[in-house]
């Protein structure tokens, strides 16, 4: 084909991308370590924090410039929308997570030092996309259709989002435990998390999705940063994420070295959580910033999933199958409007809604990985292609 | 589900005697509760989870509607946990879930829920609509409030103002005994969003309730040449709905003039075209082409390109009789591209002299070292070759059976290898077989699906409805003007309902349009 070299320069650019992404992301971890929040919550780097952040900001920025080139690349060799097969899709997710996290977190929220996490998890879904790497080629006549530019493209940004707001929702439900033990340990009148701590008084009188940032006020101030990193296990935090992965590798893709690679990696960024946990944003900016994201993708995947409807209609004769992918994206949809609908009822803000959120991430990740390649339907990539 | 009575709260002023009976609800009494329940949020998300979870359920056990293979291999015990495990499942109706009885009781709840929650937020909405914008007391102490000095007086002054706040698209009223303050408020539709999302909701299940009743779908195979009219049973497989009868099927024909499959240079199917003709009443009316993606719509029904196969043209011949002459549906084998294979019924009327022939071909057939055709890459029917095995005796093809589910007995008679043309002689010259041409079958399904606009209506309200629910605030603002000398001096204040943290910068782009929309007697570029 004329278009191999094209392909190749995509592929190249996709490592360099790769390469540029971990090492944004050391430095964004370096950066993380060397910033200091003070005690009413602003958040300000050491001098060499600082300079180190820029450096891993550079990179971020380079590592987006390579991989639009490799993902605008891939494109032309195809003739197509560079998002028809999984290693195209997950490349796309770990591009959307990235911009996400460089405008939204960094430039939107000012929470620089979070990036890092997010340059983790486009690193993460980049490695399953080589593992899935597929040859740039035409598709099948089923996927050969406008609908692939907005259902998917719809689709993929959304999950971009939800990545992003399962780091916050992740990071909020560490830091949460942080603040409460120690506030529980140095005694402290402490009336629950930082969220709930708001709502405890006139719940019923506030409307829907009344948010809590005026806590931050009246919150108790951490006495000690290192406080809160002694009041978490140091074994808990590598071990659970290590497990949860390593386990949810194992199962979809049933590769035992993957699953360890891919465990210890998540098991790194567990320990990087609870190494980071003082210099995180106060639990309440985090779970503004969780829910922020999540309401942002929500209408998105949404359209997705209708968009999705029109498509199987026209290319399959029927809108909706209960076809296992459609099953799946429907639970996420439902356990994401849970979380909204969590988010405004009583005894169910702060942590409860949190962790339904981190579910519907889980039932995203079942959704794309499990479904794609492990159960068989027509959305399935396990069988053909 | 009686909840046991709550202790009372007042001590009694006398100890009873006697030991108090539990108070049992009446039947009234419980479903009342029962409804009060039901309303909760709390209930609504716990009835989400479920939906979640039958999901979840339905996602890794096999469903029969969508991969009836993959159960039956549950069932049997071939694949899966085992057929124990599966009878177990099949009595809680796992393989179905979204047809199942429990799951239908899960949405009827979460619609009664549903409606619990609406019906007395539609009525607050209305009083909230209705009320106009409260007077504000104190603008100074509220947590955001400036003043402003302008060289109109008071009555312009909040003219001016009333102008910018309705391009923020506040709404306003005036208050007071001369209409000294101007109260406006925004952000109604964060609720009215969150009713039309909701609403939405029964809009797609009538839809789908509707697309069910009414609806229909089937399936059908037709080889090049030769044609279908729309009657139930022209169908290869059909799931009419409950309500759709005999007489719905609307009767017109359709001919599949030509099928055509071009193929990428990796041998990947770009594209596969029907083009058929549909005729009503003997009358030609149109001839269209059917693709992946670009269904074909007639009179209510829609027709979709599914799958093709091979169907080569077979004449059978016994001397001068012939025995068959047609076109046979030849399918994919699975693990073996490139071959496809099929069954032609030739002779079943006397049961023991039954003739059948099992047929291979393989598209493009290289010939290997010992005179067999051997399967290449390439799927394209440049170089056909045809092995046809006859049998002959008691194959039991009278049985309602899949035609290839003959009883092949002692094995094939004779095999003869053909390509398009050619005519083979087996058993000893009594038959001769004729590969006149080589064509193609396609697959069509053929779908009505009324309640589609209905959908389209509920999906587009459940978005317009999303977007302001989620990005809508509450948000109130006072504007007070007094005379002063050299004017007036206009106080604005603000409150925020929900979402206080983005209001700082709300208010000062509102105090900051006012600046400019108030003349002042100081130059603006000091003002700040």
């Amino acid at each position: 084909m004329a278009d191999e070299s094209l392909a190749q320069t995509s592929n190249t650019l996709f490592n360099v991308a790769f390469l540029t992404y971990i090492a944004a992301m050391v430095a964004y971890f370096f950066r993380l370590a060397f910033t200091r929040v003070s005690a009413d919550g602003a958040i300000a780097g050491t001098a060499a924090g600082r300079r180190i952040g820029l450096a891993g900001t550079a990179l971020a920025v380079a590592g987006l410039a390579v991989h639009l080139g490799s993902v605008v690349a891939r494109g032309l060799a195809a003739g197509r929308v560079p998002w028809a097969n999984m290693y195209e899709y997950s490349s796309m997710l770990a591009l959307g997570a990235v911009a996400v996290g460089l405008v939204v977190v960094q430039r939107r929220f000012g929470y620089g030092h979070l990036v890092g996490f997010i340059l983790a998890a486009a690193v993460l879904s980049m490695t399953t996309g080589l593992l899935l790497f597929t040859e740039a080629g035409p598709v099948v006549p089923a996927l050969n259709s406008y609908w692939i530019k907005i259902h998917t493209s719809a689709a993929m940004g959304s999950s971009s989002i939800f990545i992003v707001g399962f780091a916050a929702t992740a990071l909020y439900l560490v830091k949460d435990t942080a603040e409460r033990r120690v506030a529980a340990r140095s005694g402290a009148a402490f009336a629950g998390s930082t969220v709930g701590a708001a709502q405890t008084t006139p719940v019923d009188a506030r409307p829907e999705g009344y948010e809590a940032d005026a806590a931050l006020d009246d919150r108790d101030v951490v006495a000690s940063p290192l406080a809160q990193r002694e009041a978490l296990s140091p074994v808990l935090f590598p071990l659970v994420p290590g497990v949860v992965v390593a386990l949810f590798t194992l199962l979809v893709w049933r590769a035992p070295g993957g699953a360890i690679v891919a465990g210890s990696v998540a098991a790194l960024l567990g320990t990087a959580a609870w190494y980071a946990v003082p210099f995180l944003p106060p639990a309440a900016r985090l779970d503004n910033l969780a829910y922020r994201t999540i309401a942002f993708a929500f209408p998105l995947w949404t359209f997705a999933i209708m968009a999705g409807a029109i498509w199987a209609e026209e290319a399959w004769g029927r809108y909706w199958g209960w076809d296992p992918k459609e099953t799946g994206s429907f639970f996420t949809w439902v356990l994401y409007a849970a979380y909204l609908h969590a988010r405004s009822t009583h005894g169910w803000r702060g942590r409860r809604a949190a962790w339904v959120a981190v579910v519907a991430f889980g039932a995203l990740m079942v959704t794309y990985y499990a479904v794609n390649l492990w159960i068989v339907g027509l959305h399935s990539y396990a069988g053909d292609i | 589900m009686t909840e046991t009575a709550s202790p009372p709260q007042a001590p009694a002023p006398a100890p009873p005697r006697r030991p108090r009976l539990p108070v049992i609800p009446g039947p009234l009494e419980t479903a009342a509760l029962a409804w009060r329940r039901l309303r909760r949020m709390s209930t609504a998300l716990l009835l989400l989870f479920a939906l979640a979870a039958a999901s979840v359920v339905a996602t890794v056990i096999p469903q029969e509607p969508v991969t009836a293979r993959s159960v039956a291999d549950w069932r049997s015990g071939a694949a899966g946990p085992g057929a124990p495990v599966a009878s177990v499942l099949d009595a809680l109706s796992l393989f179905d879930v979204f047809g199942s009885p429990w799951f239908l009781a899960l949405t009827v709840l979460l619609f009664v829920s549903l409606t619990g929650c609406l019906v007395p937020r539609y009525r607050a909405f209305a009083r909230t609509l209705r009320r106009p914008p409260p007077a504000g007391r104190n603008l100074s102490r509220l947590s955001h409030h400036e003043v402003l000095a302008t060289t109109l007086p008071p009555g312009a002054a909040l003219d001016a103002a009333d102008a910018v706040l309705a391009r923020r698209r506040f709404r306003r009223r005036r208050v007071g005994a001369a209409g000294e303050q101007l109260a406006a408020e925004r952000g109604a539709w964060r609720e009215g969003g969150s009713l039309v999302f909701h609403t939405a909701f029964y809009l797609l299940l009538l839809g789908a309730v509707i697309g069910k009743a009414f609806g229909f779908t089937g399936q059908i195979t037709l080889a090049e040449g030769s044609a279908f009219a729309e009657t139930r049973i022209a169908y290869d497989a059909a799931e009419p709905g409950r309500y759709w009868g005999l007489d719905d099927h609307r009767g017109f024909v359709v001919a599949l003039d030509d099928f055509d499959v071009s193929y990428f240079p990796n041998f990947t199917p770009r594209d596969f075209v029907s083009t058929v003709t549909v005729s009503e009443q003997g009358q030609q009316v149109r001839t269209e082409r059917i693709r992946v993606n670009h269904p074909l719509r007639h009179d209510g029904m829609t027709l979709y390109q599914l799958g093709f196969g091979m169907a080569p043209h077979l004449i059978v011949r016994a001397g001068e009789q012939v025995l068959l002459d047609e076109r046979v549906l030849l399918t994919p084998q699975e693990g073996t591209p490139n071959l496809w294979a099929g069954t032609a019924k030739v002779k079943f009327d006397d049961l023991r002299r039954q003739l059948a022939l099992d047929l291979a071909l393989v598209p493009n057939a290289a010939l290997g070292a010992d005179g067999q055709p051997v399967i290449t890459a390439d799927p394209r029917p440049t170089n056909p070759v045809l092995v046809g095995s006859l049998y002959f005796g008691e194959l039991g093809l009278q049985r309602p059976v899949p035609a290839a589910e003959f009883d092949r007995g002692d094995g094939p008679v004779d095999t003869a290898m053909l390509r398009p043309g050619a005519t083979a002689e087996l058993a000893k010259g009594s038959l001769t077989v004729e590969f006149a041409d080589l064509g193609y079958w396609s697959g069509l399904q053929v779908s009505h699906a009324p309640g589609r606009e209905l959908l389209l209506l509920g999906g587009g309200l459940v978005l317009v409805g999303l977007l302001p629910s989620l990005y809508s605030y509450r948000r109130r603002v006072w504007v007070q003007a007094r005379a002063a000398d050299g004017g007036a001096a206009v106080t604005v204040a603000g409150v925020a309902l929900h979402r206080k943290a983005a209001f700082d910068d709300e208010f000062a782009a509102i105090v900051a349009a006012l600046r400019a929309a108030l003349p002042s007697a100081t130059p603006p570029t000091q003002e700040r």
